[in-house]
């Protein structure tokens, strides 16, 4: 645990250097749903073959987002700890490499935890969002296992390729392709085949599955409880593969 | 003496490349470091010091051999090996966005002080490395050597058994690296292992009480500053300070075939082998040339020791072959 709250501290130092990024970090999602969800909802009706109201809907989009979001930017990370010299230093520091990469994303969960709080109590009393409170639980497991897997996901890219510059070009494509070949934005029910296959095998379709199961109440037990489970094994992986990438270095 | 802090048996470290074939960085490498000594590691660039220092701190693992630190195998117990170091590594490496306080606080915590020990030790580190002025300005607004005093600062935070230090003197001033080897040596003095890499081989001689040549991977020579002088016997440095550098005086030189020649401004060293051209005419010549201002023959020193062994001649006048140079 000393490794673990040293990372935490570090962390959670460096974050507080500028408030402005915490307090942005926190109410993202929430001006996502705002901007986006609103407008979309008043200029082209989105909604109206839902069976909730769009905004309802796009809850969990923007807490799923959030977590992709705060993935990347946590990975990023690396880079700037690289230039600063200080990663190859924090290596000689007495923890393991698992105990490192678990680390760097601790803050980072509780940053998701209050984002997603932040947001589902103002989609509340702001856009009236019917929220099952009392599944909130699973909303939180959700949003932690969402971001964590996601930034060991993106950490394995960003161990691998080294390069900055190379790195954006790769969280660009990515961004398109996870966010909107997905359930993110829009029911995946309706799409071509071949878009609702990608998107049903998508990562970021499983944890909004159980996102908005777990806010609204929308969606099939059984499905989120399969997406669930492949979302951890995809966890899993990504933790596995990001430490195989990090014992290179 | 204690017993060995650092064990190093047949070490080899290749990395491989696409498609060409792999650099064997360090080739069948073996030497202790003991407990309370301050070692130094040295070599041209590409010789595999800094390689050497990777290994040993658990940033690489050898391909061959077998490293241990403090009794842990850098392989199969790299946590212990973490726990015994602390390492101020080449690049310039500090927390950018936080304080000089903060990143001495968080190199604490991350070595298990508590919130008590590390406030007390800040404050002790700050003033022993004049760094009280700048301890709540972000290392980020520090100039490269500042940087390099918070590096340094961390290691003196915490009482780790072994330091490693990679070119520590890297952008010091004078006065401040000398203040720096006074407490290597006082660290030292206290128990703990000090192992260095620098290219700076005053600072070797004046600092380390074991030293180990590297070359292409491998010993080059290896001992005390003393034994290692020996392998020069034979060797000397002519300086001399003329009023004015007389005229086409290096090329004159060249004569006595010297193994090298340094001029700066009116002063000029020259390194010869007595076997070679007897001191004492190329001193008579010197003499002729000019107004002499300061003449002085002095043993080899572990510079003259190092070109001879690495081949690394930043200076030569009158080439040789590689034969030729063997002492």
């Amino acid at each position: 645990m000393g490794a673990l709250s040293a990372i935490l501290y570090r962390e959670g130092k460096i974050r507080a250097t500028n408030l402005t990024f915490i307090f942005w970090d926190l109410c993202y999602p929430l001006a996502y749903l705002l901007v986006f969800g609103v407008g979309m909802t008043k200029a082209f009706g989105f909604g109206a073959s839902l069976p909730v109201d769009y905004n309802a809907f796009f809850l969990a989009g923007v807490l799923g987002m959030a977590s992709f979001g705060i993935a990347s930017n946590t990975s990023w990370s690396f880079f700037m700890d690289r230039e600063n010299g200080i990663f190859y230093e924090m290596l000689t520091y007495p923890m393991t490499r698992a105990q490192y990469l678990l680390g760097k994303v601790l803050f980072n969960l509780l940053i998701a935890i209050g984002q997603a709080a932040v947001t589902m109590i103002l989609a509340r009393s702001i856009l009236g969002v019917q929220i099952l409170w009392y599944r909130f639980p699973l909303t939180a497991a959700a949003v932690l296992v969402g971001t964590a897997g996601w930034f060991f996901f993106y950490a394995i890219v960003a161990l691998l390729i080294r390069q900055n510059d190379a790195f954006n070009t790769v969280t660009s494509v990515f961004y398109f392709v996870f966010l909107f070949a997905s359930s993110m934005f829009y029911p995946i029910g309706p799409l071509p085949t071949p878009f609702r296959e990608i998107a049903a095998a998508n990562p970021i379709t499983w944890q909004v599955d159980a996102l908005r199961y777990a806010t609204i109440g929308m969606g099939r037990a059984s499905v989120v409880f399969l997406e669930g489970a492949a979302f951890c094994l995809f966890t899993a992986f990504s933790f596995g593969a990001a430490l195989w990438a990090l014992n290179r270095e | 003496m204690g017993p060995a802090a650092i064990v190093v048996r047949d070490l080899v470290k290749t990395y491989d490349r696409r498609r060409q074939p792999a650099v064997r960085a360090v080739d069948g490498l073996t030497f202790s470091v003991q407990r309370g000594s301050i070692f130094g590691l040295l070599g041209p660039n590409g010789a595999g010091k800094t390689t050497t220092l990777r290994v040993l701190t658990t940033l690489l693992r050898p391909t061959a051999g077998e490293v241990s630190v403090e009794g842990f195998n850098v392989v199969d117990r790299p946590l212990d090996v973490r726990r015994s170091i602390s390492v101020v590594i080449q690049e310039s490496s500090v927390e950018l966005l936080l304080s000089v306080r903060d990143n001495l606080a968080t190199f604490g915590r991350f070595h298990g002080l508590s919130t008590a020990a590390i406030r007390a030790r800040t404050a002790d580190v700050l003033d022993q490395l004049d760094l009280g002025d700048q301890a709540g300005r972000k290392a980020m607004d520090l100039s490269g050597g500042f940087k390099r005093r918070v590096q340094l600062a961390k290691v003196l935070m915490v009482d780790t058994p072994v330091v490693f230090l990679d070119e520590f003197s890297t952008g010091m001033d004078p006065i401040l690296k000398r203040s720096i080897m006074v407490r290597l040596r006082a660290e030292a003095a206290r128990g703990r292992t000090i192992v260095l890499t620098t290219q700076i081989l005053d600072e070797a001689e004046e600092l380390c009480d074991d030293i180990l040549i590297m070359n292409d991977g491998r010993q080059a020579a290896r001992g005390d500053v003393h034994t290692l002088k020996l392998l020069s016997a034979g060797l000397y440095d002519v300086t001399v300070t003329f009023d004015q550098l007389p005229a086409g005086f290096e090329a004159e030189l060249a004569a006595y075939r010297p193994l090298r020649v340094r001029t700066d401004q009116n002063t000029v060293v020259v390194t010869l082998k007595e076997q070679d051209s007897p001191v004492i005419d190329v001193v008579s010549h010197i003499a002729r040339k000019g107004r002499v201002l300061r003449l002085e023959v002095s043993g080899a020193s572990l510079e003259d020791v190092f070109v001879e062994l690495t081949g690394a001649r930043p200076a030569a006048v009158g080439a040789r072959t590689a034969s030729e140079r063997n002492l």
